[in-house]
């Protein structure tokens, strides 16, 4: 849909204007369901297994059920649905079994918050103890404990994963390109690390929040709090087996996401609650310590590389195994580890290369979508990977960088041949170098070690990624025109901040040739008004989102114009429109107004025609297949968006602090539609990035207790944090299939963020971190030569601020 | 799971009354000040007092003032009024920069001095300047007064001096302390708002050193032993046979230790 335009002839389109819900936003007026409140509604509060792995041997409800203002109390035996979009593996509230610390074993809803927090606490579960599995390397043990003993019997999406029943392997995904032994045997250098993350949390402002209502008939109203209103609606349908026109899924202002409300979640807990208490709305909002162990994470990686090279610096061949923390559920986590599969590589060229890459149960949280879908995690492997073999091979790493970057003519890892329009990772690695004034210490930054005593370096990191969808994903734009001859337009791509609908605002405006503000986005999305959408994830919104749009003006414009030439009797192809009317080229001063023709025209005589104006665009990702299942071969990409990061930082090499004194984030977006809806993505992007980069992660102890459920020891950067220089650009390759060229770059800004920290790091003190986050102790005691603390299955744990015993008594 | 109970908020109206509801009270009352401590314990389940005693509504109890004793703080004095008062500003910079590390903006409007101590977490950061300062708690109950010198306030983690029915009164800052300076270094995971690592205070007066360390004992601890004369080397030393850090999830003790080394040694170089 890329129509070769320069941006200076557009009037919207590559263009600043302002956000769609500015105004909501910042009054405060936006209605989020956190603010919602219907009548009759019931509070709820769950009863959470304070164990990793246990048998429940028995629940007690008596006492809560008789407790002022309950209505419904529900445990997990009573419910026999399963819950999943890839691997169906999880039930509404555990059953027979609790998989991980913080799993909800009984729910009650309550007439208020108060009351139900009194049942819940009142409810009395017997507990066997199991012995839990923690690691995820420790869970590949053939004597390990399995997680799912009936994996062999869950149904999953069979054209794309692997389970291995038995084990606790819930996907293996594999790449085979090329004779990896044959190039290794060829290698002149063999350079083989390994590297690793912990989970975290996405920390949306908005908690998982949701409302159900179960009326007569079994027709159920869910207001929820979440990234995909039809996927949500789907879901639930084939958990409860109920006709799709019995749900209905609205979604209002979202108050963030980042993967973290991409597929369903509380929803079914709020619906069978409802029914249980006779139809009457149920609320269901977690506490700050529930998105830390209710909900889920992002899993953690251990990623082990093994790179073969040329004497002349190419990479001749490389081995991947990824081991992927699903936690005790992995409905997203096998979809990660398929996507991070294929772009293991990062974006290299690897002639001879064999992944594999393992989705491994374990006893923990369970993991889900985080913005990069896994490419934040890989990219911090294989971005310090990259400068670990440049430094061990005597080559500047920038340089080894841009000798192995795909270009055009290169093979992705399943095949795929870069074109000129896929995209540039070269000129996004050197306009990084250029800002950053990579090589070079300059003569203030030379001052400024000499005042400081902390060194400087300069790293860069490179990245790419493409959207995690299934090959057939599609979406639906509809415009209504309204009787002044405005626009409505209905989608169900949700906006949660990233800022979608002002960009399809864009483009509808640059399309129809109307003013922006006779374009109005419906921001509350419903599954009753809106046409389908599979999901807001995977940084597809724009591309097919805005497909989507262009089809639907153009479609708008058509039925417009059809009416127009009947009542003008010119030929449709000789009339266009000045924002207000419709003309003939060739008589201007003949025209009909679209207020005139937007609910159907009247002529002089009286007669109607047309009818209401209604346009239509559908739009499905082309060309993408299934991957091969034996060697990863076919088309997964829809697109792939490259940037790089560019970061000086100074460090105290006798503690291991450091600061991050510029950042310079370069992305190849083919065309920004909204400039400074770029940057704003690209800076959020960048500060979610450094934040797990410096400090977040999930400890727990070794019964697989969360030692750090809340923000007092699960910190998150806020304001004070920011780099004290901060730049974003763009390189501008045109996506030929994208909507005016554009590409999504919404995940793209948090990854790669870490591994350039670490890459300016080392170079200013030699440190080779391999574990992401870098806390300045990380860094001191890698300088030291000492061991790494690890501690995040800790053996040892004890609060200096609350290390009293009884002061650790929270979450219980 | 979040605890749930009702309890009887109280709010005496007089030095007297408050005395007197915290003697009928001393076993199941809890002193709310700011409230930045309890409220999040009672929401967590780690304390579940059966009256909440508001002491900031007697008449005087959030007056700061200085004066021929020095700087007097009530018990409602927040960390914000304190660093409003230009006093303290002008005579006690160093209470005000540990001040300023405390927690963020707007908890700095409801966290009290007075509660900070009285909380008496190790890793207070009110603590270190009161310490360094020759600050004194006056303690008052029904059977009248006693002041201690906060080097004798802190007895453990989350424990100190206050008998049941007692209460922190005032915080004195003898006069002799003011024109005393100093820095305050503590180590954060971000540079928001954080709880540290480890904190360092070093205070000087006339040639005379100390130090004041917190987030590195079971309480915050003074070193007075340091002088000028000593090196960098020999005040770490010193500061360190002081203090027991542990490992927890903030940080290792030994990386504590290096840090409370460091800190150390790098404000004694300041001012040698």
């Amino acid at each position: 849909m890329f129509d070769d335009i320069k941006t200076g002839d557009l009037t919207w389109v590559g263009h600043e204007t302002g956000r769609a819900d500015l105004i909501e936003k910042l009054t405060g007026e936006a209605t989020f369901v956190s603010d919602m409140e219907l009548p009759g509604m019931l509070h709820t509060q769950l009863k959470k297994s304070p164990y990793a792995r246990a048998r429940i041997k028995g629940i007690d409800v008596s006492k809560a059920e008789s407790m002022p203002g309950v209505r419904a109390i529900v445990t997990g035996d009573e419910l026999d649905y399963h819950i999943g979009l890839y691997i169906v593996d999880k039930y509404i509230l555990a059953k027979g079994e609790v998989r991980h610390y913080g799993e909800a074993v009984a729910a009650v809803a309550a007439e208020t918050l108060e009351q139900a927090r009194a049942a819940a606490e009142a409810i009395v579960v017997d507990y066997e103890p199991l012995p839990p599995v923690l690691h995820h390397m420790e869970a590949l043990k053939p004597d390990a404990p399995l997680v799912h003993p009936d994996l062999g019997s869950y149904s999953y999406v069979e054209a794309v994963f692997s389970p291995k029943a038995g084990t606790n392997i819930a996907n293996h995904m594999k790449v085979r390109k090329g004779d990896v032994e044959k190039a290794f045997a060829e290698s002149e250098y063999i350079v083989e690390r390994e590297y690793s993350c912990p989970s975290v949390q996405h920390v949306p402002m908005e908690t998982h929040v949701a409302i159900a209502q179960w009326g007569k008939g079994d027709r159920v109203t869910i207001w929820t709090s979440a990234q995909s209103p039809f996927t949500v609606r789907n879901l639930f349908c084939h958990a409860f087996k109920l006709p799709h026109s019995n749900v209905r899924v609205q979604v209002p202002y979202v108050g963030g996401g980042f993967g973290g409300k991409a597929g369903i979640g509380i929803e079914p807990l709020c619906a069978v609650l409802s029914r249980k208490a006779g139809g009457k709305p149920v609320k269901f909002q977690a506490s700050r310590e529930e998105e830390f162990s209710l909900l889920p994470c992002r899993s953690a990686l251990t990623y082990r590389i093994k790179t073969g090279v040329s004497a002349e610096g190419k990479i001749m061949a490389q081995h991947m195994s990824m081991y992927w923390d699903a936690g005790a559920y992995a409905d997203y986590a096998v979809n990660v580890t398929r996507a991070s599969g294929y772009s293991a590589a990062g974006p290299y060229e690897i002639p001879n290369a064999w992944v594999d890459a393992y989705t491994i149960y374990t006893n923990k949280p369970y993991g889900t979508a985080y913005r990069g879908f896994g490419h934040v995690e890989f990219h911090w492997a294989v971005e310090r990977h990259m400068e670990l073999v440049a430094n061990a091979i005597g080559i500047d790493p920038v340089e080894f960088r841009l000798k192995n970057a795909l270009k055009p003519g290169s093979r992705t890892l399943t095949g795929e041949e870069i074109l000129p329009s896929t995209g540039n990772v070269v000129k996004c690695i050197e306009e990084a170098a250029r800002r950053i004034r990579y090589g070079s210490i300059t003569p203030e930054e030379e001052a400024r070690q000499k005042k400081t005593g902390w060194k400087i370096g300069k790293g860069i990191a490179a990245l790419h990624k493409a959207p995690a969808i299934p090959s057939f994903t599609a979406t639906a734009v509809v415009l209504k025109m309204n009787e002044d001859g405005s626009v409505l337009v209905n989608l169900a791509l949700t906006d949660y901040g990233q800022g979608t609908y002002t960009s399809v605002r864009q483009i509808i405006a640059e399309r129809l040739g109307f003013p922006i503000d006779k374009i109005k986005v419906a921001f509350e999305s419903d599954t009753d008004r809106d046409p389908y959408d599979w999901q807001t994830v995977a940084s597809k919104g724009l591309v097919l989102s805005g497909n989507a749009a262009i089809l639907a003006a153009d479609d708008l414009l058509e039925k417009a114009y059809a009416v127009a030439a009947e009542a003008l009797h010119a030929n449709p192809r000789d009339l266009a429109n000045d924002g207000d009317k419709v003309y003939i080229k060739h008589h201007p001063d003949k025209s009909v107004r679209f207020a005139a023709m937007a609910v159907g025209l009247a002529l002089p005589n009286g007669n109607g025609i047309g009818g209401p104006l209604i346009g239509v665009g559908r739009y499905i990702a082309q060309g993408l297949t299934n991957l091969n299942k034996e060697t990863g071969e076919g088309r997964p990409a829809l697109d792939w968006t490259y940037g790089a990061h560019g970061i000086v930082a100074e460090v105290n090499e006798e503690t291991g602090e450091y600061r991050v004194l510029k950042i310079a984030s370069i992305f190849d977006v083919g065309r920004a539609i909204n400039p400074d809806l770029v940057r704003g993505q690209a800076i959020g992007g960048m500060m979610q990035g450094l934040g797990t980069a410096v400090c977040e992660g999930y400890i727990y102890d070794e019964n697989g207790r969360l030692l750090n459920p809340s923000f007092t020891d699960n910190k998150i950067p806020t304001a004070k944090d920011l780099p004290l220089e901060v730049e974003c650009a763009v390189v501008e390759t045109p996506q030929i299939d994208g909507p005016y060229g554009a590409r999504g770059v919404a995940e793209q800004s948090m990854i790669s963020v870490a591994p350039a920290l670490g890459n300016a790091i080392q170079k200013a003190t030699g440190a080779q971190l391999t574990h992401m986050p870098m806390r300045s102790e990380d860094v001191w005691r890698t300088l030291q030569n000492k061991e790494p603390i690890d501690n995040w299955i800790t053996k040892s744990p004890v609060g200096s601020c609350r290390s009293a015993p009884e002061a650790r008594r929270r979450d219980e | 799971m979040p605890m749930l109970y009702e309890f009887r908020y109280l709010a005496p109206k007089s030095v007297a009354e408050l005395t007197a509801t915290l003697r009928e009270h001393a076993s199941d009352g809890k002193i709310l000040a700011g409230g930045t401590d309890l409220i999040p314990n009672i929401r967590n389940g780690l304390q579940k007092p059966g009256f909440v005693i508001d002491i900031k509504k007697y008449d005087g109890a959030d007056r700061i003032s200085y004066g021929a004793d020095g700087l007097s703080m009530g018990p409602a004095v927040t960390i914000n009024d304190l660093l409003r008062f230009k006093d303290a500003r002008d005579r006690y910079p160093v209470l005000c920069s540990c001040a300023h590390e405390l927690a963020s903006h707007q908890i700095r409007n409801r966290a009290t001095v007075a509660g900070n101590v009285v909380n008496a977490s190790p890793c207070s950061d009110m603590a270190p300047a009161l310490l360094c300062l020759d600050a004194q708690a006056v303690l008052r109950s029904g059977n009248g007064e006693r002041v201690i010198p906060f080097s004798s306030f802190f007895t453990g983690v989350k424990k100190t001096v206050l008998q049941p029915g007692e209460f922190l009164e005032r915080i004195l800052v003898p006069a002799a302390s003011a024109g005393v300076t100093g820095r305050y270094l503590k180590l954060k995971r971000i540079a928001g708002h954080d709880l540290g690592i480890v904190g360092v205070l070093m205070t000087k007066r006339d040639g005379e050193i100390r130090f004041g360390v917190s987030s590195a004992a079971p309480t915050p601890v003074l070193v007075d032993t340091v002088t000028t004369k000593d090196s960098p080397d020999e005040a770490a030393a010193k500061v360190l046979a002081s203090v027991s850090p542990i490992s927890d999830v903030r940080g290792t003790k030994e990386y504590r230790e290096h840090m409370i080394g460091v800190y150390a040694r790098r404000l004694l170089a300041e001012v040698r």
